[in-house]
């Protein structure tokens, strides 16, 4: 009896590491990844990339699109944090994935990576239109530069390009410059202009455009030039990231060990920019770059300690908030010189930078305006790459008491005169009708 | 009636005016300059309003008042006192005079509460 119910604490004792290391407003980074894959040959054929995921700690699972016994959550839980996409021809998903589940998934906070390729379904298209981004209609067409094209010893159709047009963010391309070109052989997507969450990544030079090689082209192509995007991120509003890609061969290990040499350009590339590239990207989708979090908001009354309930108008008043980022593994102070408090009723009254110590604190020291109401601290932090914060704490703002108003009013002092005047002119009056003769 | 003639009108409606005038006794003279100067008073710190704003409008209204309170409390007293007023004929000026002076009391008691 004993030796049972030895072995049956320890079998629970054992299995608690492993009920705590997943996904958590603690520990942003993502842990168990769904790979979803068309055949699994695309596992040995990318292993290069999945080996770079797994050796930062993911646990990948890879499954089949259309294996009838995969789930994105089971009993209201999700199981797992993020869903990798690599099956561009899949016409159905298995289990009780689709289009809707997909985009729940993303709505609640969890990351995507689609890469579609050159016969990408409409499955594939459909929930790349849903996360913003729209690849060309045409199902056959591809991407061809024939400027911007990577030389090979073959002269192929111009399709497999190399592309250097990056976007310029160290948050999201990590701070090392990736010099050489990125091979590409897929279709192209446009982005909306007026969506402001969706970025372009990589786009393609001026010179592409996005047709079927195999035919010619009877009427002008209607993606054309750097509108093209060949890789895009999206940042959603409750902060998922998702990275859309128009080639499934970009991530394959083949591209990743190839030479490259754009042509027109001289410079001979033993190693192509696609490693460092994606890599440094997948850090940023699975939030171990760029994410922040604010935490600590305090404001008090100069020269006193505790926060009140409210404040008076004309008040001196020190507002505080520490915003740390997670480096991969810990929560690192977040320095920058731009993050902005606001003292908002219906429209700013005051707009201040903070000024940071360094250490993650910033804080600043304002006036109260002078006007009553309801107002909040209101910190809206959006820069390109990072985590949106968004902070609101409402505080309000009495007027004077009556006896706070200066006890004579100098302004008023005529007024004062002007009374004790009459009194005294009532004084001298009296005496001058009564003893007047 | 020429332009020249409204003139010497003005000229001596001026002048019997002023020798009507004076001829009154000296006490309701002493009670007309006293009302004079609480209108002028007045008058001064309406000025001022208008000059500096109507901030402490309160204070404003009570020095206000109190000049107009007493202007008219005078003229009351003028009214009752003045000898040539049949209707006040049987009224002691003594009585008039208290009046003046209980009345002036309750003004400046208001003007003092509402002066702030």
């Amino acid at each position: 009896m004993r030796k049972f119910w030895v072995i049956f604490v320890a079998s629970i004792l054992i299995l608690l590491p492993f009920l705590c290391s997943s996904f958590s407003p603690d520990t942003p980074t993502d842990r168990r990844v769904l790979v979803l894959l068309d055949d699994f040959a695309i596992k040995s054929s990318h292993s290069s990339y999945f080996n770079s995921l797994k050796s930062r700690g993911f646990d990948l699972d890879f499954k089949l699109a259309d294996d009838p016994k995969i789930a994105l959550q089971r009993y209201g839980q999700y199981l797992y944090d993020a869903l990798i996409l690599f099956c561009p021809s899949v016409e159905r998903f298995g289990g009780s994935i689709d289009v809707a589940a997909i985009i729940n998934f993303v709505d609640s906070g969890h990351d995507l990576v689609i890469a579609a390729d050159v016969n990408a379904s409409d499955l594939i298209r459909e929930v790349a239109t849903e996360c913003g981004v729209d690849f060309d209609e045409d199902p056959s067409a591809m991407v061809i530069d024939h400027t911007g094209y990577s030389v090979s010893e073959t002269e192929g159709d111009h399709t497999l390009i190399a592309s250097d047009d990056f976007i310029k963010s160290d948050v999201i391309l990590g701070s090392k410059k990736i010099t050489a070109p990125v091979l590409f052989q897929g279709i192209g997507h446009s982005l909306n202009p007026v969506n402001s969450l969706v970025l372009k990544v990589l786009s393609a030079s001026p010179s592409a455009y996005s047709a079927n090689p195999k035919s010619r082209l009877s009427t002008p192509p209607s993606l054309t030039g750097s509108a093209i995007s060949l890789v895009s991120v999206v940042q959603a509003r409750n902060n998922a990231r998702i990275l859309i890609s128009g080639s499934l061969s970009m991530f394959s290990n083949r591209f990743f060990r190839s030479g490259v040499q754009k042509a027109g350009s001289t410079t001979k590339h033993e190693k192509s920019g696609n490693e460092q590239f994606l890599t440094e990207l997948s850090k940023w989708v699975f939030h171990e770059r760029g994410h922040l979090k604010a935490v600590n908001v305090k404001h008090y009354k100069v020269g006193e300690t505790n926060e009140p309930a409210l404040y008076r108008i004309n008040d001196e008043l020190v507002y505080s908030v520490e915003v740390y980022e997670w480096s991969g593994s810990s929560w690192e102070p977040y320095v920058a010189d731009d993050v902005q408090v606001q003292f908002y009723m219906m429209s700013p009254y005051v707009l201040k930078t903070l000024s940071n110590d360094k250490k993650g604190l910033y804080s600043t020291s304002f006036k109260v305006p002078d006007v009553y109401g309801v107002f909040q601290f209101k910190v809206e932090y959006q820069k390109l790459g990072y985590t949106s914060l968004s902070l609101a704490k409402q505080i309000p703002v009495r007027p004077y008491r009556h006896n706070e108003y200066e006890r004579f009013i100098p302004t008023a002092y005529p007024y004062y005169g002007a009374a004790f005047s009459t009194m005294a002119g009532f004084f001298i009056f009296s005496f001058v009708h009564l003893y007047n003769k | 009636m020429g332009r020249a003639s409204s003139k010497e009108d003005a000229g001596t409606l001026f002048h019997s005016l002023r020798s009507a005038y004076a001829a009154t006794p000296l006490n309701l003279k002493i009670i007309d300059l006293y009302v004079g100067f609480s209108i002028f008073t007045a008058l001064i710190q309406v000025v001022y309003m208008a000059i500096v704003g109507s901030f402490p409008f309160n204070s404003f209204l009570s020095g206000v008042l109190s000049c107009v309170g007493t202007a008219v409390l005078a003229v009351c007293l003028r009214i009752q006192v003045n000898k040539e007023n049949k209707e006040f004929k049987d009224l002691p000026p003594e009585r008039a005079f208290a009046d003046f002076v209980l009345c002036n009391l309750v003004l400046h008691l208001v003007i003092m509460n509402f002066l702030g």
